[in-house]
């Protein structure tokens, strides 16, 4: 990382415009990715990053520039380009930074830079021969063991120098049963803010066993039901439906620009009552969990809904200038590839105080989605789409028959509206989320909740 | 960095091969708010991947700070890596090939910055002068991108590959009452002088008013037309299917299906990276194997596999040039380039008016998630519009269709005629099936 002095000579350089705000973040990230097909180590594949991305602002107009190159050689002529790009302006503001220090929430206990390769490959043989063992069905089981070290250093013209270190694993295990002609997969994918103590609490047993069960059911799943009916969805990754229903859409991304369903809406009901949620990047060691946003803000933990009313929106730098709000610690960001923006962290429904057998009481005909993959979302007009990965037929008040992959849709300004239970078995799931400032890792979560009306697109229409 | 110095170093350590793959990456971007610059990005990216064969192990390392202090460390970390590998894949660092290159004849010109901001201020003008209900132009973004590889290896290897590409982005939104529609429109851009500005504009604002009332149609199986720009990533996102690595593990849904019938015959498909109309016109593949055009689907039958080198070895034949990587940092993987259904004789309207009744889909989101790729199953939300006696009717929107690719892709009845490359690397045009699955009210 660059020295204090170059850092304060940078920025004073940077001020020297008609920038009233300028930023260095710097980033050295090691990713260390291992694969394995039906017990044997494929690759291994280590890859480092590292740079720097330079941002000014001037009001809400902001210029960027990133590189790899660090030496003043190639950070002047950038910087003196960013200037000239913000227009005429100069005033010498000298910048002198404070370094600030805090206590890390998120220790790491085994480094996986340092554990052998024996070690790391053994966790997914693990894995691999649990799934394999799980049923005579299962032919070929493909396991990924993730890691990765970021290290960010994030100064800027407001005196404020500060680091974190952002330690990540996930072992991510897809599991293909046979039988006769019919071929189908099934895939568990835990992972956290932690070294490799992660899976003395997460087994590799436990995520290989998981991606065979859900294989062998989709076995014997038949068509999805089609058209507009109940659907309970379950709890951890079935939080889903909240990220990409009311999430995104709460980002100022998009609410700053009028660009979101619920822009204007701070302080009305956007949600069913028994719905309160909340954004919360200080979780210890969670997979979305940081010390400081990549603005060099504390995290902190976001009540976004309070009983369905609109308490909160994510707020970075700009957004705050935009909507003459509080910025909220949510200035996130792929890497340095990327200007910072309003992004979300570890965000979950909150647990109600139905029981998991009242949400499916009066179904007629539903649907039990069990395990949910991703979605999409367009902010701007709130229609929204997430997939089920494991699903089930609920027929007169029974989860009954299983069912295969269908999009469930909605519009975010209705669906949320829709919940009318919540239960009280909250987990969370790990995913990762695509948006402006690329690809970040995200908690989603609830608990299981049952939606009144939401259109399942199946192939079995009647 | 020294590359002979590290090619040297990686022979006296006993590795077998060794290659550097070399990428530099250089981007300028505008985008424009409201009446002025939003954001000005500007940047430069060089990064290093190398790949050895050690022990008869192909081993991997990338880095963006290729220090030469750090070449003997580097070495012994990829030699442990080596003692890992327990797969028995044969894996190959390729010699240089003879090959005459194809010179890429999009010819894109920088413009000057001061006629960029011209150009999108001017743009947006118009898009909320083009009909009262356009409040707003959500996005405006002019980029421009070089992108260089170079690979070397310990065989002689040198193989270079260049490209640029300029696009021109704009979004909008209109409002009338409660209702609130959006789309978007991305084209290339060789020379902004020439470029027809005001068809931009005409093209996105009647795309987004078209989309006003519409409204789910009942459940059922309609007939569909696919139009191009759909239809193009969803072929994108199945592609993988061809890919010789993922046939060679038997993953693919093709798995065991090379010279069967897979798609209707109307169906051809051809990958070529040095297809012309490509802008990212590719000499070599990223093991620095000379690309060439194949036929992997001649109407309907599966002719040919595409493979790396890797993945031709594991099935007993040569690499077919489709050994690319997602992005500098990755293990090489087996990826179409420059592939596209081969288009037909008939326009969109043309189809139309052959389906009678049904529905055009013009939009799928959910690809990441909807798909399963195993089975080719998917379920995507959609929208769109309903056509009735060969007319556009009203505008869809909230529905899913859901198919099996494979089933599908035999159920076609006309395969159009307006393939559109624009800035992709996989094309596809608009394609009318007999019917498919519709989840609306």
């Amino acid at each position: 990382m660059l020295d204090q002095k170059t850092l304060e000579k940078y920025l004073s350089l940077c001020m020297d415009s008609a920038a009233d705000f300028a930023e260095i973040y710097e980033e050295l990230e090691t990713k260390e990715i291992i694969t394995m097909l039906n017990g044997r180590v494929e690759n291994v594949n280590e890859a480092v990053t590292s740079g720097v991305g330079i941002r000014l602002l001037k009001g809400v107009q902001s210029v960027y520039a990133y590189s790899n190159e660090t030496g003043e050689e190639a950070v002047l002529p950038l910087i003196r380009d960013l200037a000239a790009a913000l227009g005429e302006g100069k005033a010498e503001k000298p910048v002198t930074l404070t370094r600030v220090e805090y206590e890390n929430r998120h220790p790491v206990r085994i480094d996986f830079r340092t554990s052998s390769l024996e070690d790391k490959t053994r966790l997914l043989s693990r894995a691999t021969d649990a799934a394999m063992a799980a049923d005579d069905r299962i032919v070929k089981v493909q396991a990924v063991l993730l890691n990765v070290n970021q290290e960010v250093q994030i100064s800027n013209s407001e005196g404020r120098l500060i680091g974190d270190t952002r330690v990540r694993t996930r072992m991510m295990v897809d599991a293909f049963a046979q039988e006769g002609d019919n071929f189908q997969s099934g895939a568990d994918r835990p992972g956290a803010g932690m070294g490799l103590e992660f899976y003395e609490q997460t087994t590799p047993e436990e995520t290989g066993r998981e991606a065979a069960r859900v294989a062998i059911v989709n076995l014997s799943a038949g068509d999805c039901p089609s058209g507009k009916m109940p659907v309970v969805i379950d709890n951890a990754f079935g939080g889903v439906i909240f990220h990409e229903a009311c999430g995104h859409a709460l980002e100022a991304t998009s609410v700053a620009k009028n660009q979101s369903v619920f822009s204007g809406k701070f302080g009305q009901q956007i949600a069913s009552p028994c719905v309160s949620a909340v954004d919360d990047g200080t979780i210890p060691n969670a997979w979305g969990s940081e010390n400081i946003d990549d603005e060099g803000n504390f995290q902190q933990r976001r009540q976004l809904i309070k009983n369905g009313i609109l308490t909160s929106y994510m707020i970075d730098r700009l957004g705050a200038r935009r909507m003459g709000m509080a910025e909220t610690g949510s200035g996130r960001r792929e890497s340095y590839r990327y200007e910072p923006t309003s992004r979300m962290s570890n965000t979950f429904i909150l647990e109600g105080g139905a029981s998991f057998e009242e949400l499916f009481e009066g179904i007629e005909k539903g649907l039990y989605a069990k395990k949910m993959g991703g979605g999409s979302v367009n902010p701007q007009t709130g229609e929204f789409n997430f997939s089920v990965g494991e699903g089930y037929l609920i027929e007169n008040g029974k989860i009954t028959k299983p069912v295969r992959g269908a999009a469930l849709i909605g519009n975010g300004r209705d669906i949320l509206m829709n919940i009318d239970r919540v239960c009280s078995n909250l987990e969370r799931g790990q995913g990762m989320c695509g948006s402006a400032s690329g690809s970040i890792p995200t908690d989603v979560g609830q608990p299981a909740i049952r939606v009144t009306s939401i259109t399942v697109g199946g192939t079995a229409n009647e | 960095m020294n590359k002979e110095k590290w090619i040297q170093a990686a022979a006296e350590g006993g590795f077998e091969s060794f290659e550097i793959y070399e990428s530099l990456s250089k981007e300028r971007s505008l985008r424009w708010f409201s009446g002025e610059m939003e954001t000005f990005v500007t940047s430069r990216v060089t990064g290093y991947a190398l790949r050895g064969i050690y022990s008869g192990k192909m081993v991997s390392y990338a880095t963006e700070n290729p220090d030469d202090a750090q070449m003997d460390r580097i070495l012994a970390v990829m030699k442990e890596q080596a003692a890992a590998i327990t797969s028995e894949d044969e894996s190959f660092i390729l010699a240089p090939q003879e090959t005459e290159c194809v010179k890429n004849t999009h010819n894109f010109i920088s413009p000057e910055a001061g006629k960029v901001k011209e150009a999108l201020a001017y743009v947006e003008k118009q898009i909320l002068a083009f009909d009262p209900r356009i409040v707003q132009v959500t996005h405006l973004e002019w980029s421009e991108e070089d992108n260089c590889r170079l690979i070397t290896n310990s065989c002689g290897m040198r193989a270079e590959d260049a490209g640029r590409v300029q696009v021109l982005v704009a979004g909008a939104a209109a409002v009338a009452g409660e209702e609130v529609r959006d789309d978007f429109l991305v084209r290339t851009v060789e020379n902004l002088s020439d470029f027809d500005l005001d068809a931009f504009v005409k093209k996105l604002g009647e795309t987004v008013i078209a989309k006003f009332g519409a409204s789910p149609v009942a459940s059922g199986t309609y007939p569909v037309i696919i139009e191009k720009d759909a239809m193009t990533s969803l072929f994108a996102a199945l592609s993988g299917m061809f890919s010789g690595e993922k046939i060679g593990k038997g993953l693919s849904p093709l798995r065991d299906k090379l010279d069967t019938q897979i798609f209707s015959e109307l169906v051809t498909v051809i990958d070529n990276p040095r297809n012309a109309d490509y802008v990212n016109l590719m000499n070599y593949d990223d093991e620095g194997c000379p690309t060439r055009a194949k036929t992997v689907v001649d109407k309907g039958t599966f002719s040919t596999i595409l493979h790396s080198a890797k993945s031709a070895a594991r099935m007993g034949t040569q690499s077919t040039g489709n050994g690319f990587k997602a992005s500098y940092a990755s293990a090489v993987d087996v990826r179409p380039q420059g592939c596209y259904i081969v288009p037909g004789v008939k326009s969109l309207e043309e189809l139309e008016k052959e389906m009678g009744d049904g529905l055009v889909i013009t939009d799928l989101a959910g690809l990441h998630a909807g798909i399963d790729h195993v089975t080719t199953d998917f379920s995507l939300q959609c929208s769109g519009y309903l056509v009735k006696n060969g007319v556009r009717e009203k505008s869809v929107t909230l529905i899913t269709i859901a198919a099996n690719f494979l089933e599908l892709m035999k159920q076609v009845r006309a395969v159009g005629s307006d393939l559109d490359w624009n800035y992709r690397s996989i094309a596809a045009p608009s394609i009318l099936f007999e019917g498919i699955a519709v989840s609306g009210e």
